[in-house]
This record gives structure tokens, sequence and C-alpha cells, in this order.
């Protein structure tokens, strides 16, 4: 499969990106900017014809929809506003089936640890915090797209924090692991269970799990049994 | 009040300030000049300055965005959502209890609702989909929502279709035409105008939520949006009823009943 991945100087993408980088076809973008090297495609994801070009060819879309840009709140919204307008619109005219949006379960932070939070509860995003609300913004923004049947959606939000090598802390009840990480994207791309928007709940089997994550389970059954450790 | 505009001199604004000039004292901001005859203070802003709309925003009791731009990508994230951002960033920073945001109709219910259903409220999901106006006025109601939920500030947002002049029931856009079906509502300029004085006015006692939407639309008979909780709320009471759009027939009164005595 053909996947862009954006923000691809990002930490989190280079997690997917060294995860799928033995089963996929891999295309990496990021703002000029961010840009160094010639692995990373640098794009403004105007509206212009380069942001066609980005998306030729491609099947899938892995957007980093949190943390995967810096800078200024109006920077931060525009990004995660217009360019992914820009991006998504260049993708369904372009024919791409599916975007995996990579959102945040932080989305719920404010929520207490008792509560059983799924899928279904409304997310309650930070004013105060702009890449939440950012996060929040790009999630509508897939949403609508959709929602207008002009692409699949799988919208992934990841536990905090990413734990690389070491174990998590016995505080992080929300952690995910790195390889968690990238099988979750690896599924959510080839997964044939998802409807045309799926929110997604992910993270790792910790001691005192704060957030359950059956839908995972189902929808992704390759990493069913990981998750229900 | 003391009342800060912002994109008030486009084709709302002129109405609203109508409506309010004798009642309220009114800060007019715009990228444009405003109307030869307008009398007021006025400054030149861009809704989606951040700095700039802050700063215009000390002192002020109430912030209305009238602010649109429509067709152009990047300009229409700019001033549809980037500058509802920065008007909720001002009430933030100076404590202003009450914003009123002004939209189109389809920044709440899109074609998934337009197309489908009938009754139409206010108060149901956004659904704007993916049409660029409606969109990027979309996300800025939202994130009016969000800034509403953690601040406690109070966000009225009126809604519009069409707009008429009341006198031929034209519009700015197309000459008007009589006895066919009507766009689904039209409310003519001096109601569209009466409304943002009223959002400007109503008790908080008055308001259910934090975050209230308002369809403003006068009575119109085929249900397809209801304007019930704009009346009822806002003590609204629209003068024009566009009738001559949806009516064929051409009402006269009867002989000799043409005052009241």
């Amino acid at each position: 499969m053909n996947v862009l991945i954006t923000s691809a100087a990002s930490a989190t993408a280079q997690i997917i990106a060294d995860a799928l980088a033995g089963t996929h076809t891999l295309r990496l973008t990021d703002l000029p900017r961010n840009a160094t090297g010639d692995i990373i495609t640098p794009n403004d994801l105007g509206h212009e014809a380069d942001t066609d070009k980005l998306v030729a060819g491609i099947d899938a879309i892995v957007n980093i929809g949190f943390q995967g840009q810096s800078g200024t709140a109006t920077h931060l919204i525009d990004y995660h506003t217009r360019r992914m307008y820009n991006l998504l619109q260049a993708a369904s005219d372009a024919g791409v089936a599916r975007c995996v949006n990579i959102s945040t379960l932080r989305l719920y932070e404010d929520h207490e640890e008792n509560l059983v939070v799924t899928e279904k509860w409304r997310t309650d995003p930070s004013a105060e915090n702009v890449e939440l609300l950012s996060a929040h913004l790009v999630e509508i923004v897939c949403k609508e797209f959709a929602r207008d049947r002009l692409i699949q959606v799988a919208n992934l939000r990841l536990g905090w924090p990413f734990v690389g090598g070491s174990s998590a802390k016995p505080e992080d009840t929300a952690a995910i692991s790195h390889g968690m990480i990238g099988a979750a994207v690896n599924e959510a791309l080839s997964t044939s269970e998802l409807i045309q928007w799926q929110d997604i709940h992910v993270q790792s089997p910790v001691d005192h799990q704060r957030f359950i994550t059956k839908t995972a389970q189902n929808l992704l059954p390759g990493i069913a049994s990981e998750l229900a450790q | 009040m003391k009342i800060l505009i912002l994109g008030g001199n486009g084709m709302l604004g002129p109405w609203a300030v109508t409506a309010m000039k004798d009642r309220h004292d009114i800060l007019l901001t715009d990228i444009n000049d405003p109307h030869a005859d307008y009398k007021g203070d006025f400054l030149k802003l861009s809704a989606d300055d951040v700095d700039g709309v802050v700063k215009a925003a000390e002192g002020m009791d109430v912030i209305i965005n009238l602010s649109v731009l429509r067709p152009h990508r990047q300009l229409a994230f700019d001033v549809n959502t980037i500058g509802n951002f920065a008007m909720m960033t001002a009430a933030r920073e100076h404590r202003i209890k009450r914003v009123i945001n002004t939209g189109p109709h389809f920044q709440m219910v899109g074609q998934q609702y337009e197309e489908w259903d009938t009754n139409l409220n206010p108060d149901m999901p956004p659904a704007p989909g993916t049409r660029l106006y409606a969109h990027t006025k979309g996300l800025g109601q939202e994130i009016c929502r969000v800034f509403s939920k953690r601040h406690g500030i109070q966000v009225i947002t009126l809604l519009y279709y069409n707009m008429k002049h009341s006198w031929n029931l034209g519009g700015p856009e197309a000459p008007p035409v009589y006895h066919e079906d009507m766009v689904p509502y039209s409310t003519a300029w001096q109601d569209c105008g009466t409304a943002v004085q009223a959002a400007v006015e109503v008790p908080d006692s008055r308001l259910a939520t934090k975050c209230e939407s308002f369809f403003i639309l006068p009575d119109l008979p085929h249900g397809k949006f209801n304007n019930e909780k704009t009346k009822r709320v806002l003590d609204w009471v629209p003068k024009y009823h566009v009738e001559t759009l949806w009516n064929k027939e051409t009402r006269q009164p009867p002989h000799g009943l043409h005052e009241a005595f």
C-alpha cells in the first residue's frame, strides 16, 4: 500500500514510519520549515497543485493530528484546520480511500479516572491548551469529510505517554508502547471492519488501565490479543 | 452597553448598527472603510488579527462578530475560523461576558440535514459538511463553544439564510423571484439587524445554557426550519414576513379597511 505520512519530522510520525516501513511504501511530508534531509518531501499543504501532486498515487494517509507541529496558537489552528482541509480535499479528489488520523486520548484527560470512557463519550478539549484544541478541530475536519463520504476515516485516539524501551510507570495508566502504536496504525490501514467514520481508542494494557479498548479489539483484530492481555 | 463589532461593514453590519446605535456605544471595526453616512467610532481591523482584536476589546461589554468571507480558501479559514479564535481570546482576556456570533444556517445544518429533514431546529448537533463557507464557520463556532464552556462566556449564535430587501424582496446577489419555491428561509434586512439587538439585550435568565443558537427567520409556512425558540427566548418579533415570496395570492385589505379608523 502507498501511504503518505504527514508531520513526518515529528516523533510520533517517526514511530509510525519505522513500524510501517517494512510492509508499505511510504511517502513522508512535512512543512518546509520542518522537512530536513532528502527523505521528507516539503509541502505547505496549500490549496494549489503541489498538494494534488503529494497525494497522487497514494492509497491511504496517516495524518498526525496531535503534536505533529509546533508554533504559535494561530499557526497550530491554521495547520489543523485549513491545511487539513486542503489535504483531505486533494486526497478525496485523487481517490485516496482512507485516512488514519492520529489523535489523542488526552481529549478526555479532565475526566476522572474511574469513569468508563469509551468512543461514545464526547471529547472535552481545553480552550487553554492549543495543541489539544487543534487535535479536536482536526477531528472535526476529518469527520465532515467522512460525513460527506469523500474519504473513510479511522480516528485513532492514542494513550499517553508514549513508552519506548522501558515499561510504563505505575502512574501512567493511559500509556501506550511504541510497538502498540505501530501495530495499531498498521491494522487501521488494512482492516475491513471500518465504517465511514470510526473513533478507536488504543492504549497498552497496564495496571489500572484508564481506557477500555474493546472497540479496538473488535475492529483491529491483528492486535486484539495484545490489547486483551 | 459598550459593544465591539467585528466585520461591521459588510451586508449585515449597517442594519445591526441602525438597530442599536441609539441604545448602545458602538466601536465598529472592519478591514474596509465604513459607509460615508456612518457617524460613529471606527477602527480598521481584520477579525483574524488576534492581538488587534484583544486590544480593541478592552473595556467592552459585548463583542459581535459579523465578519464573513466565503470563496477564498485561505481567507475563509483566516476570517471564519481564526477570527472566532481571536474574538474568544479577547473575551477571555478582558472577562467579557457576552459574545454574539453570526453565520449561515449551514454551519450547523449542512446538506446532510437540509436535504433530508424538516422541522430543523438550532439545538441539533452541528453537521456543516465540507462546503468551504459552512465548514470554516462551523469550526469557528466550535471554537466559540469550547471557550464558552471553559470560561463561562455567554455565546449567542444567530444563523441566517437569505436576506432580502423589505421593499422589493430582492437580495444583494439576485433579483427577487416571486411565487416560486423560496430558498428555505429568507429574512428582511431590518429584521436581521433587530435580531442582533435582541441578542445583545436578552437577559441571561432567559438563556438555558452558556452557548445558544438561533435561526433568524420570520414565520414561514413550510415547516422546514423552526423559529419557535428565537421568538420565545429572544423575544424577537420580525416586522416582515416576505410573504410574496411564498404566497401566490397578492393580499389586499378589503375595501374601506386600509386604516384602523
